[in-house]
């Protein structure tokens, strides 16, 4: 093992979106050097039956930094211990382990974007492909007093889907929220978009 | 014969759809022209020894039907094959362990459409399960997956819209649609879980009749 | 009594072993044995005995078989850290069930859980691991079709 010059990476956070998870530290600079960092993972049950264990992140190990997408290594939801280190050819520092573990389950879940359109009579919506993890739960309603709301669970992903036939000139509105069930959470509702049917010929 | 005179068949996999399970394999590598035979046989995953099929011994397709001896898809199997040629034969070539139940592709669902001016019907009968002979009873492979589903696409050819519905029971029925409109309907079987290969149906399009509505108007004009 | 459920989406993990699933069995050398022996222990377990069978097969895969199991490879590594997670995720919400007196223990599942122990007992600690491993689809299988439902816990 190199002897610890360098000055351990500082400041680690991790920023948590929709599922996708990204760890950031302050980079150590060493002037007209480029340092790589190493990333290491533990969940609780490594942390638990085997604490000598610390597995190398899928993507970081190593990595120029000072970022890394641990997506790929947060795949459960409990907390995760995480520790980087830099390294400058034979050089390493120790490692800098972040203060509180991190669990997917705190992400912050944004209302998704939705299109919706219309094929004749038939309201049909495309959602954003937000990952296997992800279901949508679409509320569609007939825009009329005391409308009755439906809800449909929509797992397809980036596929237009359809909701429902609409009568003749009527108009529909329709709002759309995520659900993660691995972490049992939802996002907040997006914003209603409304369409409306053109018109039934009259008849004679 | 003597052991290891010959290269070993390569690619030996089990091709599984709806239960039914084929052995297949490529023959040895440099083979070519030779007469070659097989000999098969398979093992059921925990039991003690490996077992032959006579009618997949000394033969010279390269594919075995063991369907009735994986029947009990709840189990794991294994199965290997041997190349024969003269006096030589290979080693043994063995597949990895096959468990049916995870691993046999649900094929399509029969799918059968009526229309009118406005609407098409679509009625989706749930695919077979392999079975050992056509007069025993046929069993669904829904009974065998509860959760399986259908994921039905639908294309405008007039307005050249797609868009998909995921159903769990036989019938559809597609209302408002546009009169005298080219409709494809495409269905996939699915079932949630570890993912497993699809065969999608036939696309079949229809046309939907003609607006006798308006027809009637012209006539009273 | 409401049967306790888990409404973890299994089907991540299923994917996950899946990808690690053929280097795992190619390791297990002894076809002629098994852990979970499917017919005889697993399918004779009643509904109202899964929730308490589950848990018990969890634990034996938390307390021993990811114990165990050595592995050098990163990427098989990941794979087994990832089950093993969601695996501990799934025992501590069934624990929390057995709190709330929905989960309970009779003798078939703990029948059926000695039986698997015993065949763990039968081979070396390595072998017996490995095996085990490598039998997390037929355990996954088992789970997906008798969890089928939403959390209680």
């Amino acid at each position: 093992d190199g002897v610890a010059v360098l000055p351990a990476p500082q400041n680690l956070s991790v920023q948590s979106t929709n599922m996708k998870h990204l760890l950031t530290w302050s980079p150590v600079i060493v002037p007209g050097e480029i340092i790589y960092y190493f990333v290491e993972y533990q969940g609780e049950y490594e942390s638990l039956y085997m604490s000598h264990i610390w597995i190398p992140s899928s993507w970081c190990s190593p990595t120029e930094g000072p970022a890394c997408d641990i997506t790929d290594d947060i795949t459960a939801t409990v907390p995760y211990n995480l520790r980087v280190r830099a390294t400058l050819g034979s050089q390493t520092s120790a490692w800098s382990t972040l203060q509180h573990p991190f669990n997917r389950n705190s992400t912050i879940l944004t209302p998704p974007v939705m299109e919706v359109t219309k094929d004749g009579f038939h309201l049909v919506i495309k959602l954003e492909d937000l990952g296997p993890q992800f279901e949508f739960l679409v509320a569609y309603w007939r825009r009329e007093p005391d409308a009755k709301e439906h809800v449909k669970v929509v797992r397809s992903r980036g596929i237009p889907v359809h909701l429902e036939t609409m009568e003749p000139g009527a108009a529909y509105c329709v709002k759309v929220r995520t659900f993660v069930k691995a972490i049992g959470r939802h996002s907040p509702f997006s914003q209603a978009e409304c369409v409306k049917v053109q018109g039934e010929a009259l008849p004679l | 014969c003597i052991s290891g005179g010959l290269p070993k068949p390569t690619n030996i996999t089990f091709l599984s759809i709806n239960m039914k399970n084929i052995l297949q394999w490529s023959p040895p590598e440099g083979l070519q022209g030779a007469e070659v035979t097989y000999t098969v046989q398979y093992f059921i995953y925990g039991q003690k020894k490996w077992l032959s099929k006579s009618e997949c011994r000394n033969i010279n397709r390269t594919c075995c039907d063991l369907s009735v001896e994986t029947s009990d898809y709840e189990h794991q199997y294994y199965a290997k094959v041997k190349a024969i040629w003269e006096t030589n034969c290979s080693k043994w070539a063995e597949t990895g362990r096959f468990y049916p139940f995870l691993e046999t592709q649900i094929g399509p669902p029969r799918v059968a459409l009526t229309t009118d001016e406005k609407s098409i019907s679509i009625v989706l009968t749930a695919p077979e399960k392999w079975k050992r002979s056509p007069e025993e009873s046929s069993i669904s492979m829904r009974q065998i997956y509860s959760n399986l589903k259908y994921n039905v696409s639908i294309y405008n050819t007039k307005s050249n819209r797609m868009w998909s519905q995921c159903v769990t029971n036989h019938t559809l029925v597609l209302v408002w649609l546009e009169p005298d409109t080219l409709y494809c309907i495409l269905v996939e079987s699915f079932v949630p879980g570890p993912p497993r290969l699809a065969q999608p149906s036939e696309k079949q399009c229809v046309r939907t009749l003609k607006d006798q509505t308006s027809a009637l108007r012209v006539k009273i004009i | 009594l409401r049967r306790c459920l888990i409404s973890m989406d299994i089907h991540p993990v299923e994917e996950t072993f899946q990808e690690i699933k053929k280097t795992i069995q190619a390791k297990d050398t002894f076809q002629n044995v098994t852990i979970l022996s499917t017919s005889e222990t697993l399918h004779s377990i009643k509904p109202s005995d899964v929730c308490c069978m589950t848990k018990n097969l969890l634990a034996f895969y938390v307390d021993r078989v990811f114990k165990d199991h050595q592995e050098l490879n990163p990427q098989i590594l990941r794979k087994i850290s990832s089950i093993a997670n969601s695996f501990l995720y799934m025992h501590k919400a069934l624990q929390r069930c057995q709190a709330q007196r929905q989960c309970h223990c009779r003798e078939a599942a703990t029948n059926a859980t000695r039986i698997i122990h015993d065949n763990y007992d039968q081979l070396e600690v390595r072998s017996a691991a490995i095996k085990s491993l490598g039998e997390l689809d037929v355990l996954l299988a088992w789970i997906d079709k008798n969890h089928q439902g939403t959390l209680v816990a």
